[in-house]
């Protein structure tokens, strides 16, 4: 491995998107082919909010460490980036395209690969999923176009001396113990820490901190390989029944209908 | 259209979810091979050849080897889709399998209607269908959104494969979740207390509504993460999978996790203010009512039954 | 006939023999005191500058009115009406005291000049007897109840048995001497009964003989002289320095708005520090505030986190900042106060409304959280900041999607300025009005009594956003600004004339924190708007009877002395209404202010549960409130309580829409 020189200085790279608040009222966009931007609150991916609480944590601990946040997103996407400055990324990296929505994980993956290939990244956090699309593939992508181990659905962390351990959150609550050495890149789970609340002083401070605006087209180089043909609402399960009045009478009718159509109730 | 199906085998046990992929290919219509990194005493039930790699070669968690050894059945067999589930291993080998073979992944899929996959966007609140340019798929599926008739009692026709390639990540074993005694997996009641209890005092209005009927109290995620609840209590992907007579969804909104893991139950009532809520997609009756008035009055009436 | 008149210096000398050293000691107490004094305005020192000498002229005058009114004092009957006795009686003897001295050092010496004479000295004599008597008799009984029969709660220490036992010596021994005196030289003349105490005192010596009473008279004079001396040396070193600090402390008061916190210029880049952790960061007010508490208690007492099991005290608060500026003012104040009572405070203000010392509880609290929260991200829970996250993205503490803000109207016909900008009265519904059940109906009930008394009313819809209150008091300063200048830039921009609410938490936040904030749009609760609709017969209820009892809101009541207009609609509504013993200013908080409607009660017991109780006690079957918290509280309380079935929370608003004439 090498012995860890003075002035090994660790380079962190974590990648967020906005989303939109899912507690919105959704509509379809006048295309069919997305969900309607107007009247939505915005944040950060919650998955994200735990990679960069992790990131900041690692780079808070090796002092020599610079943590870059990297996103992809139109004017209003500079909003999480300050937040994940004040959370205590160093600078932030704004990769300008008002149609990024319309980008599937793939070109997503590839300008994030391009920007970071030769920056010489020690590791990459990002977060498991995106809360809007949920396609679970952008992290993995990244990792195996710059060529490095990913481990995804990570729930524990620790870095120690070039390698870090971590433990993948499993079904039934089972947790897997996976160790690599760096460079390696990380999709992280909900529960992986507690994100921090940025506190009133790192918030002046991230308004001076270097924010770089990138050009989407100068790092698209790959090109797309899907694209959603169409969004819409589910339709309502048939036989579903809604049951809605008074308490008293809701009770009343609730146990008629668990009399009559199963054999809970004796 | 052939499919490959990668099942999943872990710690001594294939998993029962190459059900559902073999579910899947039936509903495509497709022929299809599986294929696994597992061992000969546990085969999944599949009608069908297996290409069975051995887990004790490999490693149960080695994305760089098992990808190889998916890339080589590729090879062979030349599917047009490869499928996983959309589980930890799913999810995470997938993408590279995509990245291989210059494919577009689809993940998540939850229903073919038309002849389309569809996919749950947004908390679940919305649907997507896809449309694909590259010769090849990857295909996720949800966790019990495609299940056959009756579990697959069939044996495969194994065909051993190997692989030289070597992985970068070390797998250094498992850490079982604690357990306080309660098997959910076991019960025939349950009702589960999600966010709209509000308060940590709240879930034992619905636990008294689960004594009350004879049956066990579960909880959502976001339930157990405020360490209102136990996580043995907690239904979902990262929790249990329950398949009980009767789930009662008390102020759950019906995320895509909880409901992969409830949506067997033979029969879901659900409590909830909101009548849009997702949960009111798998359940039989939705009661629109604020639950911390309903569940008491319920558990009374139930008592005097 | 001589007139009546004594002879000061009597048997004790007037010559340099007894001025010399009288006033060598004199001088020397002044000393000391205001040695005494100057050290402690170094303490005082090592907090931040504030102005409380601007309009200095007002300050002198309700300063005079409550120290020699003992206005504040008095407001708790039994043991403040004693005080106010007392300190009266003392100050009389103290003015009479002075006037002696004048006259024997000063008028008669230089002047020849007596004034203590005839009718006058008569009167003199018999007011100062009184006086006296009085001040022992209320000393006799304060003590009693210090010692005897204390409230629960009350602090003895060291100084007050000093305090109590140097005063009563004082005053015994100036009736021993006045006795002695008398009876040498006055129990011959019908002038003995103007000192009618004095005359007693006489009495006990009537046996002594002439020799005894003058040594007795001579040495006790001495004596007297050295107890006063000895207590102006003490007033710094001992509690007797409320005398000094608590009068100032009035001059030095808060003059309001009531409630108002302080802001913090968030433009100014070069503050590194947000909020207090240390002595150092408080303001000298703040630590004078501890030298003007005389631990009377009655804060405790009526502090709603105190009474039920949390380690909050205001007492306690105000008394450990001071003392760790003398002793330890470098110590971390959080640490010593202690997170849990930091965060128990629900700013309901009854401490500092009761307190007779004009000490400001409350700011204290809130610039303690401040620093947790600005300088550490900290809050009293996890679901604290989730309610803040969940502010900053959709403006509501509730998360709820903001696009929704004005659904709940969407059906009743009301302007939504974005579209109709034309209106007399915006309706502030605030949060928990527009998004929580419960309360949507109050809202909807508002709106009705607007529509029936003819009022243009509108809302602002989806452009609405949390007032920040919670936020702020909480401690989130960033976040109360942020939310207050886009309220403000929203409003000013529709032009808005004049603005209704039925929150007071909204009503107390636009009114007085949003004017340091360049609004000035006039604010009016709902109660009072509609007391005037009723008044001027634009608003028509039925009396339809309603067997009730009333909670006054902290923040209507306390903060904004808004008693009334309430019980104005009440008694229109044809309401019974049975007071709790708790009520107007002294009414017992619901938990919700603070903030801590975000928060979850964990420690002690349930504040909502010990209100609803009281409540109960009444008989009333409706439970009548102001403020979507306290219904909230309620509707949370009673069902905690299991009464259920024999009381119903309402909102006034409600109650009033019920009875409109058609």
């Amino acid at each position: 491995m090498g012995e860890r020189l003075e002035e090994y200085s660790m380079k962190i790279l974590v990648c967020i998107k906005q989303v939109p608040d899912m507690e919105s009222k959704f509509k379809v966009a006048a295309d069919g082919a997305w969900y309607d931007t107007s009247e939505l609150a915005w944040r950060m991916n919650e998955y994200d909010e735990y990679a960069v609480e992790q990131a900041v944590q690692l780079r808070e601990k090796e002092k020599d460490a610079e943590l870059t946040v990297l996103t992809i997103g139109g004017d209003k996407a500079i909003e999480p980036l300050k937040k994940a400055l004040a959370m205590g990324c160093d600078r932030a990296v704004h990769v300008v395209d008002n149609e990024s929505f319309k980008k599937e994980p793939y070109q997503i993956a590839g300008i994030i690969a391009e920007f970071a290939k030769d920056k010489g990244f020690d590791i990459v956090f990002t977060g498991m999923q995106s809360q809007d699309r949920g396609s679970a593939q952008v992290g993995i992508l990244v990792a195996e176009m710059l060529g490095i181990p990913s481990i995804s659905t990570i729930v524990g962390f620790a870095y120690a001396g070039g390698a870090i351990e971590v433990k993948r959150e499993l079904e039934g609550g089972v947790k897997a113990k996976v160790s690599a050495k760096l460079p390696a890149l990380v999709t992280c789970q909900l529960g992986l820490n507690t994100p921090r609340y940025p506190t009133l002083p790192n918030i002046m401070k991230a308004k001076k901190k270097p924010l770089d605006t990138l050009a989407v087209a100068d790092l698209l180089k790959v090109d797309a390989r899907q694209s959603t043909e169409k969004m819409f609402f589910p339709e309502k399960k048939g036989g579903g029944m809604i049951l809605e009045g008074d308490v008293p009478a809701l009770v009343d009718k609730l146990i008629a209908i668990l009399k009559e159509k199963t054999s809970v109730l004796k | 259209m052939k499919l490959l199906l990668v099942a999943e085998y872990r710690d001594g046990k294939a998993l029962a979810t190459s059900n559902e992929l073999a579910a899947f290919a039936e509903k495509m219509g497709a022929e299809s091979v599986m294929m696994m990194v597992g061992n000969e005493a546990s085969l999944p039930g599949y009608a069908g050849t297996l290409y069975l790699a051995d887990v004790a070669a490999c490693g149960e968690y080695n994305p760089e080897v098992h990808k190889q050894l998916v890339l080589d059945v590729v090879g062979k067999e030349n599917p047009d889709m490869i499928v996983f589930s959309h589980s930890s291993y799913g999810w995470d080998l997938a993408p590279r399998v995509a990245c291989a073979l210059k494919a577009a992944q689809i993940s998540e899929v939850i229903a073919v209607e038309g002849g389309k996959l569809v996919m749950p966007a947004c908390n679940a609140k919305l649907r997507r269908t896809i449309a694909c340019s590259t010769a090849k798929t990857v295909v996720t599926l949800q966790a019990g959104a495609f299940s056959p008739a009756a579990p697959i009692t069939a044996a495969p026709q194994v065909e051993k494969i190997s692989t030289s390639a070597t992985g970068k990540v070390e797998f250094g074993g498992y850490e079982a979740a604690p357990k306080t005694g309660v098997d959910l997996t076991k019960a025939e009641i349950i009702v589960s207390a999600g966010r709209g209890v509000g308060k940590p005092e709240n879930v034992a209005v619905i636990a008294a509504l689960a004594e009350a009927l004879g049956g066990e109290y579960g909880a959502s995620r976001p339930v157990v993460d405020n360490g209102w609840a136990d996580h043995n209590r907690q239904v979902g992907t990262t929790g249990q999978t329950v398949s009980p007579k009767m789930y009662v969804a008390c102020g759950i909104s019906g995320a895509v996790q909880h409901l992969a893991g409830m949506k067997k139950s033979e029969f879901i009532v659900a409590i909830n203010t909101d009548k849009d809520a997702p949960i009111g997609e798998v359940a039989d009756v939705l009661v629109v009512a604020d639950l911390m008035q309903f569940v008491p009055a319920l558990t009374e009436k139930v008592k005097a039954l | 006939m001589e007139e009546f008149t004594r002879e000061i210096y009597w048997n004790v000398g007037h010559g340099f023999m007894t001025l010399a050293p009288m006033y060598l000691l004199f001088i020397a107490a002044m000393v000391v005191l205001i040695r005494g004094f100057l050290e402690r305005i170094q303490v005082y020192r090592l907090g931040q500058p504030v102005n409380r000498m601007d309009n200095w002229q007002a300050r002198l005058v309700d300063a005079m009115r409550m120290i020699f009114m003992q206005l504040k004092v008095a407001r708790v009957r039994r043991p403040g009406m004693w005080h106010a006795i007392f300190f009266w009686s003392f100050f009389l003897l103290f003015i009479g005291t002075t006037l002696i001295v004048l006259q024997a050092d000063f008028t008669n010496l230089l002047w020849g000049y007596k004034f203590l004479k005839g009718g006058l000295y008569k009167i003199f004599s018999l007011v100062l007897d009184l006086a006296g008597l009085a001040a022992i008799v209320m000393l006799g009984m304060l003590a009693f109840r210090r010692y005897f029969n204390p409230p629960e709660g009350l602090d003895t220490k060291k100084d007050d048995a000093i305090m109590h036992i140097l005063l009563m010596a004082i005053l015994l021994s100036g009736f021993i001497i006045e006795g002695a005196r008398m009876a040498a030289t006055e129990m011959n003349t019908a002038n003995k009964f103007w000192s009618p105490v004095g005359y007693i005192f006489a009495l006990l010596f009537s046996g002594l003989g002439e020799g005894g009473q003058l040594a007795t008279h001579r040495v006790v004079w001495w004596l007297h002289l050295l107890m006063v001396m000895g207590f102006f040396m003490l007033i710094p070193h001992t509690k007797f320095r409320h005398i000094i600090n608590t009068s100032f402390n009035y001059f030095f008061a808060d003059r309001g708005p009531k409630g108002k916190l302080v802001n913090i210029n968030l433009e100014q880049e070069d503050i590194e520090k947000f909020g207090a952790t240390e002595v150092a960061d408080f303001t000298w007010k703040d630590i004078f505030d501890g030298d003007a508490c005389t631990l009377c208690n009655r804060c405790q007492e009526r502090c709603p986190a105190y009474n039920t099991g949390k380690p909050l005290s205001p007492k306690k608060v105000v008394n450990q900042i001071s003392e760790a500026a003398f002793n330890t003012p470098d110590a971390s104040l959080i640490e010593l106060i202690g997170k849990d009572a930091l965060w128990s405070c629900t700013t309901c203000r009854a401490c500092q409304e009761i307190c007779p010392a004009s000490i400001e509880h409350v700011k204290k609290i809130v610039d303690l959280r401040r620093s947790l929260v600005l300088m550490e991200g900290e809050f009293p829970g996890d679901e604290v900041m989730t309610a803040m996250e969940q502010t900053e993205v959709n403006g509501n503490p509730l998360g709820m999607g903001y696009a929704g803000r004005g659904d709940w109207a969407k059906d009743l016909d009301v302007a939504v300025l974005e579209k109709n900008a034309d209106v007399d009265v915006l309706y502030f519904v605030g949060c928990y009005a527009s998004f929580d059940k419960r309360n949507i109906a109050v809202a909807k009930s508002f709106i009705a009594l607007c529509k029936a008394a003819g009022v243009n009313v509108g809302i602002l819809g989806k452009e609405e956003k949390c007032c920040g209150e919670p936020m702020r008091k909480m401690g989130n300063e960033y976040l109360y600004q942020s939310l207050a200048n886009e309220n403000i830039e929203m409003m000013k921009t529709y032009g808005v004339k004049k603005i209704v609410t039925a929150c007071p938490h909204c009503f107390n936040t636009l009114s007085k924190d949003y004017r340091d904030m360049g609004f000035d749009i006039p604010v009016e609760h709902s109660t009072v708007f509609l007391a005037n609709l009723l008044a001027s017969g634009k608003l028509r209820v039925k009396a339809d009877g309603l067997n009730c009892t009333y909670h006054d809101s902290c923040y209507l009541g306390r903060h904004n002395d808004i008693y009334d207009a309430p019980r104005i609609l009440l008694q229109a509504a044809g309401a019974t209404m049975k007071e709790m013993a708790k009520n107007k200013d002294e009414g017992f908080c619901c938990s919700a202010g603070g903030g801590r409607i975000m928060a979850e009660e964990k420690l002690g017991e349930r504040i909502n549960i010990h209100r609803v109780k009281m409540a109960a006690e009444t008989g009333a079957e409706t439970l009548v409130s102001n403020c979507p918290f306290c219904l909230t509280m309620f509707e949370d309380g009673i069902k905690g309580a299991g009464f259920e079935g024999s009381m119903k929370p309402r909102d006034i608003t409600e109650i009033l829409a019920e009875r409109l004439v058609a």
